[in-house]
């Protein structure tokens, strides 16, 4: 044979080759959107990590598998190497960005009525986010009805630094803050409205979150006022909207979502929880409810439809054992429910980030204060 | 529903003016103690009737805001030199409020030309 010398790749066929990779949710090339890094080429060897806009990426490994083709068909490549790696970005809100500095997203989890899986739902969007990655925090905002110290096992008060910040608790290496850590369970909350708000707003601003690339946020169902302190406290960097089947909560799932468009919090999408039955047994799926109201309603409301979790009886019960589904039973569907949902909020916010907030309607970027002279 | 405009800029202008930009390109140019006139808290405006208790006269002509800051992502918060800070200005409230010709035409319901 001939003795053909070792000749090393052109750099610029790769990234050629590279562009024509597209992400889905951001509709751009890969190399433009620049997620191409370190880029080694040695011989026929290639390495580069590929940098996502979110770890939870809904299309990692296709995208993954996709560059993995693409650079292996040029001439001359023996071997690629890809690491997929992820940097959250920040929404540009503007100066109301000051409050909680250390947070990319903040993501409201909010239901016009009660027991519709709302908080189950914050609890295992949470814990995928974690799960796949991402630093992530909660804060249970449910006022009257506080259960996230269940949900995660949580049975300590966190502790106070010198500098008079509360420092959440570590549950399953989420930083959980519940409004349940201000009363015990036997002590319901009975609170007027400007307490719950200055609790509200101490709560929030005044924990060591440290770095975060998401704090979900639980917040009370219905539109009242721990929904607008929460939304007067801090950006919202959006809002998901849960609810279930039935008319009634998605009569109720349109107000809050009317109420968030009146406070300009961008809503992420509708997930339609209890959305059907699947058999443990024989796996039929039934519809317990009817089927499609949620996708029907956030069609309605112009409004990306995020998923729908079955119902499983496992959920409930590793809720009230502090092990939230997604990671007691990861393969099972809820869980797997639950994972696709998380991933489609990550993306969403992705691209209300990478599109200066104009993905969706009603993103305002904030002006800084002005101190009057 | 028609899209929302919100603020792309804000600043003093003067001594008396505070000057917002909106996404629709539109300016407001608001004096500022028609702002606080124009409070809609509880304290200012009645709120089952909707009907003003805030006397005009009550405030003084040279009231003038101290900081303003931005209120999570649709509102403002002034703070007044008369010590009156409760009121919170959404931005669908300020738009309403412009007090430019061309805006105060609109909301009178008058035909351009009338």
């Amino acid at each position: 044979m001939f003795g053909r010398a070792k000749k090393t790749v052109d750099e610029s066929k790769i990234l050629e080759a590279l562009r024509t990779v597209e992400d889905p949710d951001l509709h751009r090339d890969i190399v433009s959107l620049g997620f191409i890094k370190e880029l080694k080429i040695e011989g026929g060897k290639v390495s580069f990590k590929v940098e996502l806009t979110t770890p939870a990426c809904p299309v990692k490994e296709q995208l993954k598998a996709e560059c993995h083709q693409k650079v292996s068909a040029i001439v001359g490549v023996e071997q690629v190497d890809i690491e997929m790696t992820a940097q959250v970005r920040r929404m540009n809100v503007g100066a109301a960005t000051a409050v909680l500095q250390g947070v990319k997203n903040i993501i409201a989890v909010a239901s016009g009525k009660g027991g519709v899986g709302k908080s189950t739902t914050a609890a295992n969007l949470a814990m995928a986010l974690k799960v796949s990655g991402a630093r992530v925090g909660l804060f249970d905002a449910d006022i009257h009805g506080p259960s996230m110290a269940m949900m995660f096992g949580i049975n300590s008060r966190p502790e106070v630094t010198e500098d008079r910040k509360i420092v959440p608790i570590d549950a399953h290496g989420i930083k959980v803050i519940s409004m349940g850590f201000l009363s015990g369970p036997d002590t319901p909350v009975i609170w007027r409205g400007p307490m719950v708000h200055g609790a509200i707003q101490q709560l929030v601003r005044d924990s060591a979150w440290g770095e975060l690339d998401y704090l979900v946020v639980d917040l009370p169902p219905g539109t009242g006022d721990a929904q607008l302190s929460i939304s007067q406290a801090i950006a919202l960097s959006g809002a998901v909207i849960v609810t279930t089947p039935q008319d009634v909560s998605l009569l109720d799932a349109r107000k809050g979502l009317l109420m968030f468009r009146q406070l300009r919090v961008p809503v992420l999408g509708i997930v339609e929880n209890m959305s059907y039955f699947l058999c443990p047994h024989c796996g039929e799926r039934t519809e317990i409810f009817r089927h499609g109201g949620g996708k029907k309603t956030s069609e309605e409301l112009g409004v990306p439809f995020l998923g729908e979790i079955p119902i499983d009886p496992s959920v409930p019960v590793g809720g009230d054992l502090g092990n939230p589904i997604v990671r007691e039973k990861p393969d099972s569907p809820a869980a797997q429910a639950y994972t696709a949902f998380a991933r489609q909020v990550a993306a969403q916010l992705s691209m209300l980030a990478e599109s200066g907030g104009k993905s969706l309607p009603h993103a305002p970027i904030m002006p800084g204060p002005i101190d009057w002279k | 529903m028609a899209e929302k405009v919100s603020p792309t800029n804000m600043r003093q202008v003067g001594p008396k003016d505070l000057e917002i930009t909106w996404t629709d390109g539109h300016v407001s140019t608001y004096p500022v103690v028609y702002l606080r006139r124009s409070c809609r808290c509880a304290a200012c405006v009645d709120e089952w009737t909707g009907e003003r208790t805030l006397r005009p006269e009550a405030v003084p002509e040279d009231v003038k805001p101290v900081r303003i800051e931005p209120v999570g992502r649709y509102a403002l918060h002034f703070a007044w030199s008369d010590g009156h800070s409760s009121g919170i200005y959404s931005f669908d409230h300020l738009r309403a409020i412009c007090p430019c010709g061309e805006c105060v035409k609109a909301a009178s319901g008058e035909s351009p030309g009338s």
